[in-house]
C-alpha cells in the first residue's frame, strides 16, 4: 500500500509538472514572439526610411533609428496635457499595445482564426480614433475624425477575408496554410486580392505613406501628437509590432508555410517596395486617399470573384 | 522553440552590433560621409562577418548558431555605422562571401 501511495503521489507530481511545463512553454513562446515582432518591426521601419532616403539621394538615418527613438521615449519625462481625458488618455496606449500583443498570440504563436486578426485591425481603427480624441489636441482631433472617415477604406480588409474564405473554405490560418501546401500559393491564384492587401499595408505604413491619413504630416503626428514619454514609447512599440504583423499575415495568407528566414526575406522585400512607393508618391488628401483605396478594393473584389468563378 | 530562440539571438546580435558600430564610427569619424574612402578595418569586419554568416559550414568545429551569431554581430557593426559609412564595405563583404558560397554549394 505504501508503495502504491508513493507511485500515485509520484504520478500526481509528474502530471502537475507537465501542465506547468506547457504553460511555461506557451508563455515563453509569447514572450519570444512579441520580442522578435518588436525588434524586427523596428529594424524594418529603419530599413524603410533607409530605402526612402537613398531614393532621395540622402544617406538616411541609421537602420536602428526607429528602435533608438522608441527606447529614448522611455527615459523622457511623461507630460500629461491639461486637456487630456484621464484615465482614458493613458489607457488607450495600453489598449493599443495589448491588441497587438494579442495579434502576435493569435498569429505566429497559435495560428488561430484569421477572423480574429481582422477584428484586431478593426479595433486598431477605434483605438486610433480614441487616442486622437483623448488628448484634446486639435491635431489629435483631426486624426480622430480621419480615423472615422477612413473606416470606409477598410473595405479591402473584409474583402480579403471573404475572398480567401470563398477560395479556401476556411478562416483558420492552419487551414489556409494546408490549402496552399496542396493547391499552391494564393498569391498566384488570387493576385488581385493580394494587391488589395498590399494597398492596405501601404495605408498602414508609418513613414510618409500616401494613404495613411491619420498619421499624415499635415496634422503633425496625428493621434500621437500629444502623447509624450513612456506613453509614446508604448505607441511606438505597438507600431513596430503592427508592421511586423501586417507583413506576417500577408506572407502567411498569400504564400503559406514559410521558414523564419523566408519570412524575413519576404518582409525585407515588402518593406523595400513600400519604402519605394512612399518615397515617390505624394501624400494624398483624405478624399483622394479614401477614393484610391475604395477604387482598388472595387477592382480587387470584382476581379477576384471573376477569377474564382470563371477561370 | 529552439530555432526560434536562435533567431531571437540573431536579431539581438544584429541590434547590439548596430549600436556598437554606430557609437564607434561616430567616435572615429567626426565629419559626415563625403570622401567616400573604403575603411580597411570595416572591410575586414564585413568580410569576416559575411563569411561566418553565410559559410558557417566551412568551420565545423564551431557550432553553426555561434558562427551565425558572431557573423550577424560583425555584419551589423558595419551596416550600423554612421550614415553613409560602411555601405561599400558591406557590399564587398557580401560579394566575397556570396562568391565563396556559390563555389562551395553550387559548383562543388
Amino acid at each position: 500500500m505504501v508503495i502504491e501511495f508513493r507511485i500515485k503521489k509520484c504520478r500526481h507530481i509528474i502530471t502537475l509538472n507537465l501542465i506547468g511545463e506547457k504553460k511555461m512553454n506557451l508563455m515563453a513562446d509569447i514572450l519570444l514572439n512579441v520580442t522578435v515582432a518588436f525588434l524586427v518591426g523596428s529594424i524594418l521601419f529603419g530599413l524603410q526610411r533607409k530605402v526612402m532616403a537613398r531614393i532621395q539621394m540622402r544617406p538616411g538615418p541609421p537602420i536602428i533609428q526607429h528602435m533608438l527613438h522608441t527606447l529614448k521615449f522611455f527615459i523622457k519625462e511623461t507630460v500629461f496635457p491639461r486637456t487630456a481625458a484621464m484615465p482614458f488618455y493613458v489607457a488607450i496606449t495600453v489598449i493599443l499595445c495589448a491588441i497587438w500583443v494579442a495579434a502576435v498570440i493569435i498569429g505566429p504563436v497559435t495560428h488561430g482564426p484569421l477572423l480574429l486578426l481582422f477584428a484586431i485591425f478593426a479595433i486598431h481603427k477605434i483605438v486610433e480614433h480614441n487616442a486622437g480624441s483623448s488628448s484634446g489636441s486639435p491635431y489629435g482631433k483631426l486624426s480622430c475624425v480621419r480615423a472615422v472617415f477612413s473606416a470606409a477604406a477598410e473595405l479591402p480588409l473584409f474583402a480579403v477575408l471573404i475572398i480567401v474564405f470563398i477560395q479556401t473554405g476556411t478562416m483558420d490560418l492552419n487551414g489556409i496554410i494546408a490549402y496552399q501546401a496542396e493547391h499552391g500559393a494564393l498569391l498566384f491564384t488570387l493576385p488581385l486580392t493580394a494587391m488589395m492587401f498590399i494597398a492596405l499595408i501601404i495605408s498602414k505604413s508609418y513613414y510618409y505613406s500616401p494613404l495613411n491619413i491619420t498619421l499624415a504630416r499635415d496634422i503633425v503626428s496625428g493621434f500621437e501628437t500629444e502623447h509624450f514619454g513612456t506613453l509614446r514609447g508604448f505607441i511606438m512599440i505597438s507600431e513596430a509590432i503592427t508592421w511586423y504583423m501586417l507583413l506576417w499575415i500577408f506572407l502567411t495568407v498569400f504564400l503559406g508555410a514559410l521558414t523564419p528566414i523566408e519570412y524575413l526575406i519576404g518582409m525585407v522585400i515588402l518593406t523595400a517596395i513600400v519604402g519605394l512607393i512612399n518615397a515617390v508618391t505624394p501624400i494624398l488628401n483624405p478624399n483622394h486617399s479614401i477614393m484610391t483605396e475604395v477604387t482598388l478594393a472595387f477592382i480587387g473584389i470584382v476581379g477576384s470573384l471573376l477569377m474564382i468563378f470563371f477561370l | 522553440m529552439d530555432n526560434q530562440i536562435f533567431y531571437l539571438i540573431y536579431v539581438l546580435a544584429f541590434v547590439i552590433g548596430s549600436i556598437i558600430g554606430l557609437v564607434l564610427s561616430y567616435k572615429k569619424y567626426t565629419e559626415p560621409f563625403i570622401r567616400k574612402n573604403i575603411d580597411i578595418t570595416a572591410l575586414a569586419i564585413a568580410i569576416i562577418g559575411w563569411l561566418l554568416a553565410l559559410n558557417f559550414a566551412l568551420i565545423p568545429v564551431i557550432p553553426y548558431y555561434i558562427s551565425i551569431t558572431m557573423g550577424v554581430f560583425l555584419i551589423a557593426m558595419v551596416i550600423g555605422m554612421r550614415p553613409g559609412y560602411g555601405r561599400y564595405e558591406t557590399v564587398i563583404g557580401f560579394a566575397v562571401a556570396g562568391i565563396i558560397w556559390i563555389l562551395r554549394t553550387v559548383l562543388s
